[in-house]
This record gives C-alpha cells, sequence and structure tokens, in this order.
C-alpha cells in the first residue's frame, strides 16, 4: 500500500505524523515546507566540529543543500552521508584547501552516477564532471559504491531515465525510454525478431519477419549514429568485481554467468552475480531457446528456461527491446501450448512494457489481449479495454480483426464470427480454440430452435467452421446428438426440430464457469 | 484556532454530529475563506499538542471527559497537520506548479488523522452521534487519493518496476495505488460501522449507508466497480437483521444506494433487479438534482430497452440535453429499424457509452432495430387471401427469406449480406423470442406464428 509514497518521502512521513515526544524534534527541522509556506533552506550541520572550514567547502555545503540542486530520488540524509565523507576523505588527505570544491560533483550528482553505473552493466558513463578531477579523486569517488549511500534506493525509474541529464527531472522527460537503448550491443540483432511459429501460420510470418528485420536494421543503423561516443567506455565496475554479495536494496545485480542455460528457480534471497546472466549472453540464450523450440518442442523445459530468462532481465534491471521481444516470445509459445496462465503473466508484463515505447507487437498483443476477455466472458475489462482504444489502434488488422470478432459474438451473428475465425492473423486462432466449442454450442442452440424441421450437415459445417462434415457429425455426436441425425438419399441432415433443450442445456454448462489462470 | 474551537465546542454542546464534523473539514466555510490558514498559523508544530489540550481538555466551558478531550486533542492535531500539508500543496498548485504539488503527502496526512479518528469511534471514546466526523474523513480520503494519483501519473509515469528479486519486471501497473488504499481505509470505518454493537439508538450502524456509498464510489473511479462492490452488498445483506430499515436512513444515503446497487446489477447484467433498484432510486431522488437524475436515468433507459422493449420518450429526456444527444438518434433508428443508422449512432456516441459502461448493454439494441425491421417486412406482407367464409383476415405468415434480405439490405444503407447471414439474423430473433416461428430452410421461407403472436408484445 506504500508502493506510491516514494521512500524519500515515507521517513519524512513517519516523523511529521507521530506525535510521540521522540521524534518532536527531528521533524522540526526535517519537514521541508510547513509550518511557514516558504521555509529558508536549513544550514546542515558540518560534519566535524571545531575546524575552520575553507569558505569554499562552506559554499560547497550550500550548494549541496541548494533547493534548486534537489534530485528526486535522493533524500538528505544520503547526501548527508556523501557530503560527511567527501569532505572528510578530503581533510584526511590534507586537500581541503587544494581541492577545486567549485569542480567537485554535489553529492547528488555522485549518488546519481553511482546508480546509473549500477544500473548499467557494460558501460561506465563517463559524466562531463570526470574529465577534469584528478586521479586520486577518482579512487575516493569510487570508493563511494560500496558505501551505503544509496541504501535508500528501491525503484529502477528513476536511476534508468535520470541517469544522462541530471539538469531535467524525470517527471520533466516528455518520454521516459530506456536511456541505455543506446548503449546495448546487440550481438546478433537480427534473430532479435524472428518468431517461430507452427505449420500454417509460417509463410504469414516469413513475410512479416522480414519487413521487421529490416526496421530492426534501420532502427539500429540510428542507434550507432545518435549515440554518444562518452557513454561507450567499456569499464568494468568497482563492485562488481570485488564479488560481495549482493544487497537488494544496492540496486541492480550485474550478472557474471556465463553459462545459456539455467534452471529456473524462485528467489527467495538476492541472488549471487555468479548465477545470474548478463545482457549479451541472454541474447545468445533466447537464440538457443529457439532453436531448442523449433527442433524438440519441449514445452516444459523451454517455459522453465524462459522463466528463469526472465527472472534473470528483472535482478538486472533490464528493461529494453530484448525483454520485450523475449517476453513476446515465451508469450506466444505459452499461447502455442494452451497454458493461459503463462500466457497471461507475459501479457500483463508486455502491457507495462509497451507503455513504455520499447517497441515489440502492441498491437498483435492488443488483439491478443481482446480475444481473451472474449474468452473469459469478462465484461468490465472488456469495457475497460474499449475505453483505451485509440484511432490508431482501431486501425490495425489484427486489433480490428479481435474488436469484429467481439462485436459478432456480441449480436449473436455466428455466421460472421465463424468467417472470421477462419481468417485470424498472428496467432489468435489459438485464443479462439479456447472459446471456439463453446460458441459452436450456442450457436447450435440458436439453430435448433429457429430451422425446422432439419437441416443438411453440409450447411452445419459451412456455417460453424467446421474442416469437414465429419467434423460436424463428429461434434454433434460428442453432444449427444446421434440420434438425431438422419440418412438421406443425397446427404446427412440433422433434425435440429427435435434437438429441444440440447444444445440449449449444452451452451448454458459452457458459459457457466471460464477458469481464468493467472489473470490480474 | 479560537474559531475552531468555539465552533467545536458549540457543535458539542448542542449535539450536532455534523457541526463537530465541519470543524475537522478541510475545507473552510464560505463565510471564512481564509479560516484553515489562520488556523494553521494559531500555532506551530512544537506546541500544538499543548495548545489543543489548553483548548479542549483544560477548557472549562467545554464538557468532556478527560478521555474524549484527550482523543479529540489528538485528532485535532493530526487534523492541522494535515491542514498543514494541504496549505502547501495548494501553494504549490497556485503558482502554477501542480505536478509538484504533494498531493501524496497530503493524503498520507490525512490517513492519519482519519485513523486517529477512528481509534475513537472503535474504543469506544466518541459518542455515535459524531459520525458525520467519520463522513468527512472518508469523503476526503477519497478526494485526496485521486489527487495523489494524478500528480504521481503526471510525474512518475503509470508504471513500476520491480527492484527486488522478483520474478518479472513490472510490479505494478495500478493507475489508481492511492485510491486503492484509501479504498481500504474507508473499508476500514465501514467494518468499524457494521461491527457496532450498541444498541440502535447510539448506533455507529446509521453511518453505514453513507459509508457504503462512499465505497462504491470510490471503487466505481478505481475502476473495479465490480466485485468489491458486491462484496460490500454481501456484508450488508448478511447482517440485515441488525441494521435499521433503509426507509430510515436519510433520503440522499437511500437514493444514492439504491443507484449505485442498481448500477451493480446492471454490471452484472441482471437488467430486473437494476431496473428496480434504479426505478427506486428515480422516485426517490430531489427532483431538482437534475445530475443525479440524468446519472440515474443513463443506466434506468438502457435497462428499460433491453427488459420491456420500450424507448425514452422525448419528453423525459428534453431537461437532459446530453442524454437527449446521446439516446434520441438510438431510439429513432430502433423505431425504424434503421440498422445502418443504429450502428453510426452507437459509434458516434461510442466514447460516452464506454465511458458510462453501457456500451456493451445499449449493443443489444440492435437486436430491438433489426426485430422492428422484420416486423415491417411482415406487416407489408399483407394478408392471406381471404377464405370462404372467414370472416378475420389472416396475415400471411409464410415470408421468403429473400424479403427479408432486401429488407436487410434497405436498412443497412444498400449493403447487403449472402442468405445465410440473414438466416442467421432471422435465427438470432427467433432464438431471442423477439420472433415467433421457424425457416424452413429447403423451402426458403420463414414461417411465422399465426394468431397475432408473430412478434410478441407489438400487437401483430
Amino acid at each position: 500500500m506504500y508502493a506510491t509514497t516514494v521512500p524519500w518521502r515515507q521517513s519524512a512521513e513517519i516523523a511529521v505524523m507521530h506525535p510521540s515526544p521522540a521524534f518532536t524534534t527531528v521533524p522540526a527541522r526535517r519537514k521541508f515546507a510547513p509550518p511557514e509556506p516558504s521555509p529558508a533552506p536549513s544550514q546542515p550541520k558540518a560534519p566535524t566540529k571545531k575546524v575552520d572550514w575553507p569558505q569554499a567547502v562552506r559554499e560547497y555545503v550550500q550548494r549541496s543543500f541548494a533547493p534548486d540542486a534537489a534530485v528526486a530520488g535522493i533524500d538528505r540524509e544520503e547526501i548527508e552521508k556523501v557530503l560527511k565523507k567527501v569532505i572528510t576523505e578530503a581533510a584526511e588527505r590534507d586537500a581541503l584547501v587544494s581541492t577545486n570544491w567549485e569542480a567537485m560533483p554535489l553529492p547528488q550528482q555522485i549518488i546519481h552516477t553511482e546508480r546509473a553505473r549500477m544500473a548499467m552493466p557494460v558501460a561506465a558513463a563517463t559524466e562531463p564532471w570526470r574529465r577534469d578531477t584528478t586521479p586520486d579523486r577518482h579512487v575516493a569517488l569510487a570508493g563511494y559504491s560500496n558505501g551505503d549511500s544509496s541504501k535508500k534506493r528501491k525503484s529502477a525509474d528513476t536511476v534508468m531515465s535520470d541517469a544522462d541529464d541530471d539538469s531535467i527531472p524525470p517527471w520533466r522527460k516528455a518520454n521516459p525510454r530506456n536511456v541505455f537503448e543506446d548503449r546495448i550491443t546487440y550481438a546478433n540483432q537480427g534473430q532479435a525478431d524472428r518468431v517461430e511459429k507452427r505449420q500454417k501460420r509460417k509463410l504469414d510470418d516469413l513475410a512479416k519477419g522480414t519487413s521487421k528485420y529490416q526496421e530492426n536494421l534501420e532502427k539500429r543503423k540510428q542507434r550507432f549514429e545518435n549515440g554518444k561516443p562518452g557513454n561507450r567506455s567499456p569499464q568494468s565496475l568497482h563492485h562488481s568485481q570485488d564479488g560481495s554479495p549482493f544487497d537488494v536494496n544496492e540496486g541492480p545485480i550485474i550478472g557474471t554467468c556465463q553459462d545459456l542455460e539455467k534452471r529456473y528457480f524462485r528467489l527467495t534471497s538476492a541472488p549471487k552475480p555468479e548465477t545470474v546472466r548478463p545482457l549479451h549472453i541472454l541474447e545468445q540464450t533466447l537464440d538457443l531457446l529457439k532453436k531448442k523450440w523449433k527442433k524438440e518442442s519441449n514445452y516444459t523445459y523451454i517455459c522453465d528456461q524462459f522463466k528463469s530468462l526472465r527472472q534473470d532481465l528483472t535482478v538486472q534491471h533490464i528493461k529494453n527491446e530484448f525483454t520485450v521481444n523475449a517476453y513476446e516470445i515465451h508469450a506466444r509459445i505459452a499461447l502455442e501450448k494452451g497454458d493461459l496462465g503463462e500466457y497471461n503473466q507475459c501479457q500483463t508484463q508486455l502491457r507495462a512494457l509497451y507503455s513504455q515505447k520499447l517497441g515489440g507487437h502492441p498491437a498483435e498483443f492488443l488483439a491478443y489481449r481482446i480475444l481473451y476477455f472474449i474468452y473469459t466472458c469478462n465484461r468490465t475489462d472488456m469495457n475497460d479495454i474499449l475505453a483505451d482504444l485509440t484511432p490508431t489502434d482501431k486501425q490495425q488488422p489484427a486489433v480490428k480483426h479481435a474488436l469484429d470478432v467481439r462485436s459478432a459474438l456480441a449480436l449473436g451473428n455466428y455466421h460472421r464470427f465463424f468467417r472470421l475465425y477462419l481468417e485470424t492473423p498472428n496467432m489468435g486462432a489459438y485464443l479462439m480454440d479456447m472459446f471456439i466449442a463453446r460458441e459452436r454450442v450456442a450457436a447450435l442452440a440458436n439453430i435448433c430452435k429457429a430451422y425446422k424441421p432439419d437441416v443438411k450437415i453440409r450447411f452445419l459445417t459451412e456455417e460453424l467452421g467446421f474442416e469437414s462434415d465429419q467434423d460436424c457429425v463428429q461434434f454433434l455426436c460428442d453432444h449427444g446428438a446421434q440420434g438425431l441425425l438422419e440418412d438421406r438419399t443425397d446427404s446427412v441432415v440433422f433434425q435440429t426440430g427435435k434437438a429441444g433443450l440440447l444444445f440449449e442445456n449444452a451452451k448454458n454448462a459452457a458459459f457457466r464457469k471460464v477458469d481464468i489462470k493467472g489473470q490480474i | 484556532m479560537e474559531s475552531v474551537f468555539n465552533d467545536f465546542k458549540r457543535a458539542i454542546e448542542a449535539g450536532d454530529g455534523y457541526g463537530v464534523a465541519a470543524t475537522i473539514s478541510p475545507v473552510p466555510p464560505p463565510s471564512d475563506p481564509g479560516r484553515l490558514y489562520s488556523f494553521h498559523r494559531s500555532t506551530n508544530s512544537y506546541s500544538v499538542q499543548t495548545d489543543f489540550r489548553y483548548a479542549i481538555v483544560y477548557n472549562n466551558d467545554i464538557q468532556l471527559n478527560k478521555m474524549e478531550g484527550n482523543s479529540w486533542v489528538d485528532v485535532f492535531v493530526a487534523y492541522w497537520k494535515a491542514i498543514g500539508e494541504l496549505l502547501l500543496a495548494e501553494e504549490v498548485t497556485n503558482q502554477g506548479k501542480s505536478s509538484q504539488a504533494p498531493w501524496g503527502r497530503v493524503y498520507e496526512a490525512w490517513k492519519e488523522m482519519a485513523t486517529v479518528l477512528l481509534r475513537g469511534y472503535t474504543g469506544l471514546i466518541f459518542p455515535a452521534w459524531t459520525v458525520p466526523c467519520l463522513y468527512v474523513a472518508g469523503k476526503y480520503l477519497r478526494v485526496f487519493a485521486i489527487k495523489a494519483d494524478e500528480q504521481a501519473a503526471q510525474s512518475n509515469g503509470k508504471v513500476t518496476f520491480n527492484a527486488g528479486f522478483q520474478d518479472d519486471i513490472v510490479s505494478s501497473m495500478g493507475k489508481n495505488e492511492t485510491l486503492e488504499d484509501a479504498a481500504r481505509q474507508i473499508n476500514r470505518i465501514f467494518a468499524a460501522c457494521i461491527s457496532d454493537r450498541a444498541p440502535l439508538e447510539e448506533s455507529r450502524k446509521w453511518a453505514l449507508y453513507y459509508i457504503t456509498n462512499l465505497l462504491f464510489k470510490t471503487y466505481f473511479k478505481a475502476s473495479h466497480p465490480g466485485n468489491l462492490s458486491k462484496n460490500v452488498l454481501r456484508s450488508l445483506q448478511a447482517s440485515q437483521a441488525d441494521i435499521p430499515p433503509l426507509e430510515a436512513f436519510p433520503k440522499a444515503h437511500q437514493v444514492t444506494f439504491k443507484y449505485y446497487a442498481g448500477v451493480v446489477a446492471f454490471l452484472e447484467e441482471d437488467y430486473a433487479r437494476a431496473e428496480e433498484h434504479l426505478t427506486e432510486a428515480y422516485r426517490l431522488c430531489h427532483k431538482e438534482a437534475q445530475k443525479n437524475r440524468e446519472l440515474i436515468l443513463t443506466y434506468l433507459i438502457p435497462c428499460h430497452l433491453l427488459t420491456t422493449h420500450t424507448l425514452p420518450t422525448q419528453a423525459l429526456l428534453a431537461p437532459y440535453p446530453r442524454l437527449q444527444r446521446h439516446f434520441t438518434p438510438l431510439a429513432t433508428c430502433i423505431k425504424r429499424g434503421d440498422l445502418a443508422g443504429f450502428d453510426a449512432a452507437l459509434h458516434a456516441g461510442e466514447a460516452e457509452f464506454v465511458k458510462r459502461r453501457i456500451y456493451l448493454t445499449l449493443e443489444r439494441g440492435r437486436d430491438i432495430a433489426l426485430r422492428n425491421l422484420l416486423r415491417r417486412v411482415f406487416i407489408a406482407g399483407g394478408f392471406e387471401p381471404a377464405k370462404e367464409g372467414e370472416e378475420r383476415k389472416v396475415r400471411r405468415t409464410r415470408v421468403p427469406i429473400a424479403e427479408f434480405a432486401a429488407a436487410i439490405r434497405l436498412g443497412s444503407g444498400g449493403v447487403g449480406m449472402d442468405m445465410d447471414e440473414v438466416e442467421c439474423m432471422v435465427a438470432n430473433c427467433i432464438y431471442k423470442n423477439l420472433m415467433k416461428g421457424y425457416i424452413a430452410r429447403e423451402r426458403g421461407i420463414v414461417v411465422l406464428s399465426k394468431g397475432g403472436q408473430a412478434f410478441p408484445g407489438t400487437g401483430v
């Protein structure tokens, strides 16, 4: 329930709200604003007493706490800690006077950079302020990575979006794109979008895959052109080298595991870096999994592997096109195997990832989502999804198809529904397979009441989208209608007039309850 | 400070629950717009506790026992803090920096106030006649939560990502996390009211329907109206025997409750029950509460369309331009059997209908439009050639499918359908009991019921 209360606020909150004596002195100082509308920023205590601080140091401290230097996500306590450390170290080195305090980064910048570097395993950011620093300052700064300065860090968000530019607060940024996207090298980009699909849909996908491939090449080219050279110094990180055990609160882990395959285990404590695979390994993993799926189709194995892949992405806070890709592939495979629970988890994740505009195939999965809600008969969610649709969404062929399916069913137009079933794009047919039998029963209930005395099997086969008359007869027999079939000279007829409530009851049973696994 | 505590004293003496509630309102009375500000300025965080204690407990004019006095002091201290946050947030907003206004902190401070207040009730310290205080606390929990969510959405975006060691990357995508927390808090108030065992005269149960309505309102805003609202209704149902009858509650509570109960039934597609509740709400609703009547009609009209196949009259819609704009085209097309017009009207109002959650229901009105169209074919078919000795003329009850197909083509603005689809539409009408008869496919005709029952309820 506190999820929206950002951590740096929470602590102040508690202090403000509890009137117990132990806190009474603290809130008076810690509160930012009340009771006065515009409070003067209280002067921070200098870390050690009885020292006559040089003016430059005082100014540095003042700048650190100036309201306009505040950075979202970094609270006062953290700043104080880092500040103390910076000054103490300068004092220990007797460099209080010699240090160029003007050029010294503010504590919040240090924290920031530190977080950013932790968030990004491969490339250490070279920030502008680092250029004119002395080598021993580098050592001093690097020291913070192991300090507890960033213990409070909870959300990967701030880190990701703030990393490039301190002066722009996160909420000002129009598009919270992953700023690290341009730092990631895709070892084998072309594979990123090709997905194995099954027999009948193969041709479609091949065509789509190539155009996608082109598109990605373009994107990739752009990335290289726009990429800032400063972002690309591949330095290994201080804190991951010493192999110290990973602390969850400290930020994303940086994996060092080189194995492509890994069993999935639910984490109960922070993972060790040596058990987590970094992005470039995961990319190879995905490749391998795709090949294996094509060759062996062992779903138990594949699902397990994908779950561990997803887990590795999560603990390293990797949110980019690759993440989307991995989730999409897992969703498609789950769909194909009718594993709706797993599919649904991926779908939920994808929805959030798409909202971050990380690429992928939002229209395709939006269409699946609509079909899924048809399957679950979830009117509330269906209404919400309709409310969220943009005119552009509705133009997408897959989405349009799904919406047509919905409207056909809503109006009881089984004729149109089964035509739409036969021309479902992408893998939507796997979803429609989930409710096709149910809708056939419903249509039969309808037909049995409306047609008398009988109809030809051929008619049913065509209206209800069966592959053949045999399938149709089989379906009727499965529902206990074998006695109602009559062999005539030219055809087999189904005596609808005598079916009575047979299919009506079957329909009511079929719609009674839909199992919705893992739905959010 | 003085004016607040004077009001407080007066209300306590008079036993005026709403008067007491007014002293902890986060909205200043119109007569004294600067009241919150001066109240907040009248003390500071260091001495607020002492000041308020002097004003309440040690004030001989206010006759409260010590425990009750102290509890009110706690409430007012929490209230004072919340007001501080509120004034700050309003100030930031007024400076045009609404995206930075700390509404989250206002919400948290207000929640603390609500918690302290509720403790006074669960601890059996505050008398039940002061329950309007809970109304104020609950009402603004919701208001501040909505603002906090808006602000959070502006600054953070909607998605929260996992930082721990969960399996999946996204932890939540709630637009309304604070509001959902508010719903939980209000639910606590609900629980504290429904579980009160005191005799009815001094029971908190009298707050039940107000709080229930507030819960409904919150759930609807948090966009999961269905299940949670049902839970509330169920727990009300379960303790029905111990609760005073709905009629004994203030009319305002009754109307709102009936309205929400009706809408919940509506969303569950239980249109008969929905109609019952909504009709009651409409009947009780103050005739000048235009907005409320409009809301009730928004659901009552589609309900009525489905249950009785009747359309709203112009006289009914006249006072509500919005309803008129959306419902009149639909009604006209249904009456005329104009399928293409109906589709266009539904599409034109789609955004509004979806927002009100009536789209999926109105969509079914197309069946009625189709029925009316087919009925016209039947009437246009005229009568059977008169047989000898028969006085009454008999309508032609064997209608070729092709005639219906032609009508549908006309009704759809010239767009044809193949015969199978036409049959499908006719079959639907028969299946839904909008039309009595059967399709004889081999002969390509529809055989309709004789004896004036071919289209039940329409006179032919």
